[in-house]
């Protein structure tokens, strides 16, 4: 019975009810812009697939006796597999390619090409869920919070509710129960149809961000509460909490992002693209024996294909070709030693504030994280040594392009593995949820 | 209207503001968040130029150690080009981190700009970047609601309006003196930077001796003092015909989320749901067609090749291709890479326009928006925006045509009519003195001239929006309600 009368008094505040509104339709819009950033995906990946085939066709009608000048053309496809979570969370996949069309020359020259993207796009960044949930959602409980105890002051009624109720703390906590259903409700319901919209299957990861999602309004409920408990003025708790929003949503965070990329600069990215570039093209002003030992160092199986002489000959050419990668072997280390670096800073750094924590964690768990693209590359180079390994002793034997089954070279896909557990993913938020409630008692004493 | 009561309201509220304890609790963060944007807008200009210029001259001097060698094969040795960053990017980054820096240029191929700063990142560069623009744009708008939300409606709940009003105050001198006094406050935020802005300049480059920088120092100076003009003035009026301080207070804020935080977000991405992004593989699908279209130089059997090879040879009196006084395979070359150049710049071309196309709508609204006009000519005239990393990429492809094309004709000349294809071996090769006879690129930033057209639109915007805003105060002095 009381607990109606809550509700009613809650519902009855025009900004309550403009904020759930805007909120819900900017919920629904960002679905619909995850959406269409995975049918784009989609699409893409149809295109690269029907083109595969006729790619082959052409090539080996036009270079059927020379294997190696067709390799030399020939395009194979890698592609990235998104989730269907990512359109929740698109994270960093609009800046890093998920398909990778690629020849068995040297991969390092291949590794890093990007799309096509306009940077004003990238700039702007993605209204997508998870920039709802992270972003406007705690403004909707600030709106909803800064005043649950300052109304009843400033209207003179919590006087009587000091007389009339047993508990003042219940009947604050009923208010705040109240108020956090809205929002859970809200939360489900954009849950619930995104999945449907996104045709996500109900899985444990889904289960986990939900449960992030969670977690994250609980934890913006306590802090606002806490806020709310200091028994000032409506307008002091609105700005105080708003300094806050913005301190942890923007300010942090970009400083976080600034100290990150100002300490640990890539060059490494410039010097492994030249150590690559001279790897190969340098062996062209080499007699061709030395560059071959090389190649027979790293493949002896290929030994019986002997030193051949006498000008141009394809197997000198993908030796060389190889050396692109070998010969800048320690570059790429360099590099990828740089980027862990950035990694481990950036864990270490985010895992302590709720809102960078559960970005990067749902980008995990949609898999549109750094790291995710980080394998997926490691991958495509897994992929490419199996096109070589298949390649190289066809092309040094000379054999004719359409003894190959070239069927056989479908599009290949990547998928995510993300083990996650559900515990371990949710320990910091229940953490920061808990510091506010312990630092809140002493208050709640005094209410 | 008397201007000397309006300086006495301006002077009055500042005097209010500052004997505020919050005040300098605001304020010390904010100067101290400008020491650090400062800090790390200037390191992180210096270190990434000093690691562009480190590689350019390392790519270079590879370029330069090659020995003799066949022409061919120094096209396709190629070179890279690094894109620098332009001094004011200290201030404002703009596109800076998602733009690529380094490009490989060699024959044949328009490769793309890779090694972003975005595509390094962690992902937390999408929370933002904190730079020295940005506190003024996003920030320091937030603080100054917080300051003066409750200027006039906090005075109407009290009663002190009545009394001001019956002592003689007109409602025009009390909107226009606390908006003075609303954006003195916001210079004693803003003049630091200016300053810092302006030291980072003398020292770290000797920048300020061309007109240029100079030039885009005023143009940001002067535009950002009227966006501070245009949201001190609003943020008066709203509270001025709000009926209480709270109320003023939450309808500026829903503004600002809206103005500075919705509407940017979502404008590109209406840009790109109408004007869709083809995909890499679209794009290069559309010039190889068309480049077969007109004449495919790898392929030997391709009738223009051989039409142009019969011309030649009637032309000369000769037979063979190997009889010419030149090298035939090098005049196929140059013909073959004019065609696919001539070719990838159209396709190129189409491309930006999808993108302009894209941005414009995010110009559009800046009509509507004027914080949306001041990001966007801040980074025009920072040089860190869409048309200076246009240009980036047309210097490139311009030195890359070059490039190529002067490997051509060292072909078509040095190397032996006799040999025809191939470019191996030490046999038919070119001195190595021609290497480092061909210039280094260059990257020559925009120009302010062409900043300045790239950035009218968003400038018309600020202008009609502090017209607005005389409109704005008029209609207000009408509905003021002073009780």
């Amino acid at each position: 019975m009381t607990f109606k009368l809550f509700i009613n008094q809650f519902i009855r505040s025009k900004e309550v009810k403009i904020s759930l509104f805007l909120i819900m339709l900017l919920g629904l819009v960002s679905i619909f812009i995850g959406k269409k950033h995975i049918v784009k995906q989609n699409q893409a990946i149809n295109e690269v697939t029907s083109y595969q085939k006729k790619h082959f066709d052409r090539y080996v009608a036009a270079h059927n006796e020379d294997l190696g000048l067709l390799l030399y053309y020939v395009k194979f496809s890698f592609i990235h597999q998104s989730n269907p979570l990512s359109g929740f969370s698109i994270g960093q996949s609009d800046i890093n390619p998920s398909i990778k069309r690629i020849t068995i020359k040297t991969f390092e020259a291949q590794k890093y090409d990007t799309d096509l993207t306009n940077p004003m796009n990238l700039q702007s960044g993605n209204l997508d869920l998870s920039f709802v949930l992270i972003y406007l959602i705690p403004l909707l409980i600030i709106v909803m919070v800064f005043n649950v105890l300052s109304e009843e002051t400033e209207s003179g009624t919590w006087h009587l509710v000091a007389v009339q109720t047993k508990s003042k703390l219940s009947f604050l906590c009923n208010k705040l129960l109240v108020r956090f259903l809205f929002v859970e409700t809200l939360v489900v319901m954009l849950f619930l149809i995104g999945a449907l919209l996104l045709s996500i299957s109900f899985s444990a990861q889904l289960v986990t961000l939900f449960l992030l999602a969670t977690l994250y309004v609980v934890f913006w409920f306590s802090l606002s509460f806490f806020i709310a408990l200091f028994k000032k003025s409506s307008g002091f708790n609105v700005l105080i909490l708003l300094t806050i929003w913005l301190v942890i949503l923007i300010l942090i965070p970009s400083g976080i992002n600034t100290y990150v990329s100002s300490k640990y600069p890539i060059p490494e990215a410039l010097n492994t693209a030249i150590a690559q570039r001279d790897g190969y093209h340098t062996k062209w002003d080499t007699e061709e024996s030395p560059t071959i030992k090389k190649f027979y160092d790293h493949y002896p199986e290929f030994e019986k294909y002997g030193y051949p002489t006498g000008g141009f000959n394809w197997l000198w050419y993908y030796a060389m070709q190889q050396m692109g990668d070998d010969d800048s072997k320690e570059e790429q280390q360099n590099l990828k030693a740089k980027i862990k670096l950035r990694l481990e800073a950036t864990n270490k750094l985010t895992s302590v504030i709720p809102n960078m924590y559960l970005q990067r964690t749902f980008n995990k768990i949609a898999g549109t994280s750094m790291e995710e693209h980080l394998t997926y590359l490691e991958a495509t180079g897994d992929f490419h040594e199996k096109l070589r390994l298949y390649f190289y002793p066809r092309i040094f034997e000379n054999v004719y392009a359409d003894t190959i089954d070239w069927n056989q070279f479908k599009p290949e896909f990547y998928r995510a593995s993300s083990d996650i557990n559900p515990f371990k993913t949710v320990l910091p938020l229940i953490l920061s949820t808990l510091f506010f409630i312990l630092i809140s008692i002493p208050k709640i004493r005094n209410l | 209207m008397k201007f000397a009561n309006i300086v006495l309201f301006a002077k009055h509220f500042m005097q209010n503001t500052i004997k505020l304890k919050s005040f300098y609790g605001v304020g010390i963060i904010f100067l101290l968040l400008t020491a650090y944007a400062a800090v790390s807008g200037i390191k992180n200009y210096t270190t990434q130029n000093e690691i562009r210029q480190t590689y350019q001259s390392k790519a270079r001097q590879s370029w330069e150690a090659n020995p003799d060698k066949h022409p061919h094969r120094m096209a396709h040795f190629g070179t890279f080009a690094f894109r620098k960053g332009h001094p004011l990017s200290v201030f404002d980054y703009g596109l800076e981190n998602y733009t690529g820096n380094a490009m490989f240029l060699e024959a044949h191929r328009q490769n793309s700009v890779n090694f972003s700063e975005a595509s390094f990142s962690t992902g937390v560069l999408r929370f933002g970047q904190l730079s020295m623009a940005t506190l003024v744009q996003l920030v320091l708008p937030l603080i100054l609601i917080f300051i003066g939300f409750s200027s006039i409606a906090s005075d109407r709940e009290n009663g002190t309006l009545k009394i001001i009003v019956a002592q003689g105050a007109r409602s025009l001198e009390i909107i226009l003196g606390k908006s003075l006094g609303l954006f003195s406050v916001s210079l004693l935020f803003f003049v630091p930077m200016a300053l810092v802005v302006l030291c980072s300049l003398l020292i770290y480059d000797n920048a300020l001796n061309t007109n240029d920088i100079w030039f885009r120092y005023w143009v940001l100076l002067i535009f950002y003092l009227l966006f501070l003009g245009i949201v001190s003035i609003t943020i008066t009026v709203v509270s001025s015909v709000s009926r209480t301080a709270k109320n003023a207070l939450l309808k500026l804020l829903g503004i600002w989320l809206v103005l500075f935080i919705l509407i940017p977000r979502t404008a590109q991405s209406i840009g790109e749901y109408y004007y869709p992004t083809p995909t890499k593989l679209a794009f290069q699908n559309a010039i190889e067609k068309d480049v077969i279209k007109i004449g495919d130089s790898h392929n030997p059997d391709d009738p223009y090749y051989k039409k142009l090879k019969d011309s030649v040879l009637k032309a000369n009196n000769v037979t063979k291709v190997t009889e010419l006084p030149f090298n035939y395979g090098g005049l196929v070359m140059s013909k073959g890479e004019k065609i696919s150049t001539i070719l990838y710049r159209k396709h190129h071309k189409d491309l930006l326009k999808t993108y302009e196309k894209q941005n414009n709508i995010s110009k559009l609204i800046a009509f509507i928006n004027p914080y949306l006009a001041l990001k966007q000519l801040s980074m025009t005239i920072s040089g860190t925006d869409f048309s200076s990393y246009v240009s980036f990429q047309n210097q490139a492809e311009e030195y890359r045509y070059t490039l190529a094309q002067t490997m051509n004709e060292l072909q078509i000349n040095y190397i032996s009519p006799t040999k025809v294809s191939g470019s191996e071996g030490k046999k038919h090769v070119v001195d190595d003195e021609h290497w480092e006879a061909f210039s280094d690129f260059n990257h020559e930033p925009i120009s302010f001239k062409k900043s300045m057209t790239e950035a009218l639109t968003p400038m018309l915007s600020l202008l009609l929006w502090s017209i607005l805003m005389i409109v704005f105060v008029k209609i207000t002095i009408k509905k003021m309600k002073i009780v």
